[in-house]
């Protein structure tokens, strides 16, 4: 256990002394404040729309309308504040899973080898082949018509599941190559021969070797999931109406920067690239404390 | 054991090739290259170390010195002083590289390797991480010849078989076009060292070249750098921490401690009385001259020994004698004051007509001397360490 | 050398039979769960049961395993790999073929890919050398933060900054000052032109080959610092050699080895950037059929262009291979 938590502690306390850590991490906490807790953020029900709103100028702080309304009526600041969770949400359940899958079957194919090692990596090659975007357009749209439902879980479930398909590898190859790394290490051949079993070993020993690299991958993940999240629901494949996201907004505002109503497009595109320049910034810092080599 | 095999190997060969050597140095020339009061700092953290401080030395063409020490004493940082190979954030604060006459330090950084690339070569430590991976053996052993003399690639791939036999390559032809991963360790070496010869030069500084490898490769690496040396009549300037191996070799040594010269003089003359305690101390450290031979029931023959301590930081030297803390005979004036490298130190009878003047920075110089020359002219019995392989070198010299 | 390709070529043959059979799978799912895809045929339109049928045989969805779920449908499966080995990769739903649409999309979707490696490499190799030369230098410093800030614009947002934002302004002005018939105003256009497939595919390519390039900055930094601090660097200085020799031979040659891999893994997210990049600027690739696929819930078309993106990504992905071991010499060829 002392293993693992070194150099994460290490890690936190370089991080913590960074100015751009601290603020990339404020900046994440508060969409994730949003995302748990909406009410807090605006009164306004993205739902009521009435259309002779419609496309109103940004009013200001404490205004009926702080952003503006979009096209439909709606308010902007409302759908912004609705459409984080389920983006936070997908990008959470997607990592979170990815990872679960990557760093078992990694650990696995590195550690026993032989067909197991054969049959992750083929797997791996290929889920490869198919670039996650791709796979995700072909998938979601295959299942288009297929209702699920409109709770918050419902709302992500195909997203998810198409996520998580076509993205656990990374992580395995990484945890594979930190595993067969470590395997060899004479602290873990002292614990063999001592009689430890696998599943201790490989928890004990290899595994924390490998989970700096997967933690310094992690808020670069969370970001690429938010940016393809976007892209889908840009495409109408995405998060389903009636829940809301940045990626609907923005398709939906694009139409109207040369209209005269460009808030509709840029507010949700200013958090979009914000909460996204948070976490890379997390992540490169993240990158340079668990991975000294690349820190040079 | 690797002191026996480096030393038994060659006595004939280098110690004839050292009574030439000799002769010819005799005749005084300006040296082929001479190193004056090098100093190499690096900035750190902490602030400016001083790695280097007052190093001089000399080479002359077809002798060997050996610049002995500890990691950490400065002797790799000098040598890449002088080929301009410094790296970032280290540079040399005073002193002078002469290569025949001419200071390589006033050069620009691109003439001063240039002026090394064609006379002074240089082998490194661990051939695998010194040679390409990527480039055939071949293809690094004539590269500066392609690229500086132009050399086309058909002669460039007859010379390249010719270097490989040179240094005993087997099957040169064949192998010129393997990768240095292709080699075992003992012939990387030697492909290292066919590289540094490629552009003929007059001066080879070999820093660690055994270092890496298996004892017995060790000493075949050795006597083939003595062989090619005498032969081609070069300067060899060997760096090493090991004694046992200069033995064997070299005709001059100088002892690094912390950054300084402690002491200088021909390699005779250290291993039969050494002039500091340091020195004496390394002496002592050789395992082989104290496990068996004829002098193991001498009851007063010194246990194989350990320097106690370790090498100070070049960050934070004790004030005075560097090398105090560790000393047995360190007294109160070798706390507060420094000692100066003195050359009034030839009392060895024998001294021939060797160029390189004795010399020792220890207060206490004349009594670390003294302690050696009693036993060692009263019995005729080797002195303390080291002796056995040193003897059987040097007496054919000596005859 | 000859073993080890044919090795690898009959072992991504074997991946895209996999990848091929995974597609099918998900298809086959999808139709089960879903409800029958000859229906997208007529749109909004209500067909009657005859018509669907017809449909449905021309699609070869008249196998009645599609009404069974969980049934993996291996008879299609088989006979759709037939059409694919005759060259038949099927119709889109207005029955054009899809190797045609194909024939015509490939070469736009090449140029954009010309403008991309172009753009990654020149900046990676630009950026990571100056960067790696002058380590903890403001200019390090400076690239390093234009990397993070390349990372956290994704294509996505570039191109509706570009398109929607900038390019109408900028087309306007390029018109004005070049005049109309001159090349700026093209460059600038926020559509495709297909009678100027070069000109008008170059911006997007940057932007498209910007948003990928902070890993190459990054893997050509750290490659070419490991080799500045490489002995062999040291060795090769002590040769005498010229720096540029040294740098050219030494720094950049062993440095190539990551970024070539590189360029095989950021291909196949690349091919995902194309279809946002493609659909948005209407560029006629083959990412823009795809994006226009998927509007039109075209499934057909949609599976046989992912099937043919696969099958180009296992032939880049040999390619790197190959490259990687001519460039490495220590690949065992295992």
């Amino acid at each position: 256990m002392s293993e693992e938590a070194r150099p994460l502690a290490g890690a936190w306390r370089a991080l913590r002394r960074r100015p751009d850590t601290v603020a990339a991490a404020t900046v994440v906490l508060f969409f994730a404040l949003m995302a748990a807790f909406p009410a807090l953020f605006t009164s306004t029900s993205p739902r009521s729309c009435p259309i002779r709103d419609a496309r109103l100028d940004p009013q200001g702080w404490g205004a009926a309308h702080p952003l503006g309304t979009d096209a439909l009526g709606c308010d902007v600041l409302a759908t912004l504040v609705h459409g984080v969770r389920p983006s936070l949400l997908l990008a959470a359940v997607v990592v979170g899973v990815s990872v679960m899958i990557g760093v078992t079957l990694g650990l696995l194919a590195g550690y026993y080898l032989g067909w197991v090692d054969y049959l992750v990596s083929r797997a791996v090659e290929v889920f490869l082949v198919v670039p996650l975007l791709l796979a995700a357009l072909l998938v979601l749209s295959l299942f288009q018509g297929v209702d699920l439902g409109a709770g918050t879980f419902q709302v992500i479930l195909l997203p998810a599941v198409v996520l998580i398909l076509f993205g656990w590898m990374p992580y395995a190859r990484y945890v594979r190559a930190s595993t067969l790394e470590a395997k060899n290490l004479d602290y873990v051949t002292a614990a063999r021969s001592l009689g430890a079993s696998d599943v201790r070993i490989m928890v004990r020993h290899v595994l924390p070797n490998a989970i700096g690299t997967v933690t310094a991958l992690l808020p670069t993940s969370v970001a690429g999931v938010i940016s393809a999240e976007a892209v889908l629901s840009f495409l109408g494949i995405g998060v389903r109406p009636p829940a809301t996201s940045w990626g609907i907004q923005i398709e939906q505002g694009s139409e109207w920067v040369t209209g005269g109503a460009p808030h509709i497009l840029l507010a949700p595109l200013v958090c979009l690239v914000a909460t996204v320049l948070a976490l890379v910034v997390l992540g490169d810092a993240l990158r340079d404390a668990l991975d000294p080599r690349l820190a040079r | 054991m690797r002191v026996r095999k480096a030393g038994g190997t060659g006595p004939e060969g280098t110690g004839r090739a050292a009574a030439e050597r000799d002769g010819r140095t005799a005749s005084s020339r300006a040296p082929l290259l001479e190193v004056r009061d090098l100093a190499v700092e690096f900035r750190t953290a902490e602030g400016t170390v001083r790695a280097v401080d007052g190093l001089s030395y000399r080479v002359d063409a077809g002798r060997t010195l050996a610049v002995v020490g500890e990691s950490g004493s400065g002797k790799s940082v000098s040598s890449l002083a002088v080929m301009g190979l410094l790296p970032d954030g280290a540079r040399v604060s005073r002193g002078q590289v002469l290569l025949a006459g001419e200071d390589l330090l006033t050069l620009s950084r691109r003439e001063h390797r240039d002026r090394c690339g064609d006379r002074v070569a240089m082998v490194f430590q661990d051939a695998l991480a010194a040679l390409n991976p990527v480039h055939t053996v071949g293809y690094q052993l004539t590269e500066a010849l392609r690229a500086r003399r132009g050399l086309s690639r058909r002669d460039a791939a007859r010379r390249a078989v010719e270097l490989l036999d040179l240094v005993r390559v087997p099957n040169a032809r064949g192998r010129v076009k393997d990768h240095p991963h292709q080699f075992s360790g003992g012939m990387r070496q030697r492909v290292m060292i066919a590289i540094a010869l490629a552009m003929d030069p007059d001066v080879l500084i070999a820093d660690e070249p055994t270092t890496a490898l298996d004892v017995t490769v060790q000493a075949q690496v050795l006597r083939l750098l003595a062989e090619i040396q005498a032969e081609r009549r070069m300067g060899l300037v060997l760096i090493t921490h090991d004694l046992g191996v200069v033995a064997g070799v070299a005709d001059d040594v100088t002892v690094m401690y912390a950054g300084r010269v402690v002491e200088r003089a021909p390699v005779r003359d250290t291993f039969r009385a050494p002039a500091h305690p340091y020195t004496r101390a390394l002496l002592r450290s050789i395992p082989s001259a104290a496990s068996g031979g004829p002098q193991g029931a001498d009851a007063r023959r010194p246990r194989l020994s350990v320097i106690p301590g370790r090498p100070p930081s070049p960050a934070a030297l004790p004030a005075g004698c560097a090398f105090h803390p560790r000393c047995d005979l360190a007294g109160d004036l070798c706390r507060s004051e420094r000692p100066p490298l003195t050359t009034a130190l030839t009392t060895q009878p024998h001294d021939d007509a060797s160029s390189y003047p004795r010399a020792s920075a220890c207060h206490f110089a004349a009594e670390v001397l003294a302690s050696h020359d009693v036993p060692a002219a009263a019995s005729g019995r080797p002195r303390p360490t080291g002796r056995r392989d040193a003897r059987e070198t040097e007496e054919p010299t000596d005859a | 050398m000859g073993r080890y390709v044919t090795r690898r070529v009959l072992q991504a043959v074997g991946t895209l039979l996999l990848v091929m059979f995974l597609l099918h799978l998900l298809t086959t799912v999808a139709i089960q769960l879903n409800g029958n895809p000859a229906q997208a045929f007529f749109g909004d339109k209500v067909a009657s049961p005859a018509q669907l049928a017809a449909v449905e045989q021309r699609f070869g969805l008249d196998d009645p395993c599609f009404d069974r779920v969980g049934d993996p449908c291996l008879g299609p499966f088989a006979e759709r790999l037939g059409q694919y080995a005759r060259g038949d990769f099927g119709t889109n739903l207005r029955g054009r073929e899809v190797s045609d649409i194909v024939a015509a999309a490939a070469p736009n979707t090449l140029r954009l890919f010309c403008v991309v490696l172009i753009t990654w490499l020149t900046l990676g190799m630009v950026l990571g050398s100056v960067a790696a030369r002058r380590r903890g230098s403001a200019g390090d410093h400076g690239i390093r933060l234009t990397s993070v800030l390349i990372d956290a614009f994704p294509v996505f947002v570039l191109l509706i900054v570009y398109r929607y934002v900038v390019a109408v302004p900028l087309h306007r002005w390029a018109e004005e000052t070049f005049g109309e018939d001159s090349w700026p105003p093209y460059w600038f256009k926020p559509s495709f032109d297909p009678d100027h497939p070069w000109a008008t595919v170059v911006v997007p390519g940057i932007l498209l080959g910007l948003a990928g390039s902070a890993a190459f900055i990054r893997l050509v930094r750290a490659g070419q610092l490991e080799s500045y601090q490489g002995d062999h660097v040291r060795t090769a200085r002590s040769k005498g050699l010229a720096e540029r020799h040294v740098v050219v031979h030494h720094v950049v040659r062993n440095s190539s080895v990551p970024v070539v891999t590189a360029v095989g893994l950021t291909f196949a997210e690349a091919l995902g950037g194309a279809v946002i990049t493609e659909g948005l600027m209407n560029i006629y690739g083959m990412g823009g059929v795809l994006w226009e696929a998927v509007r039109n819930d075209d499934v057909g078309l949609v599976l046989g262009i992912v099937t043919l993106l696969a099958a180009v990504t296992v032939v880049v992905m040999i390619v790197v291979d190959v490259a990687y071991a001519v460039l490495d010499p220590r690949i065992r060829y295992e």
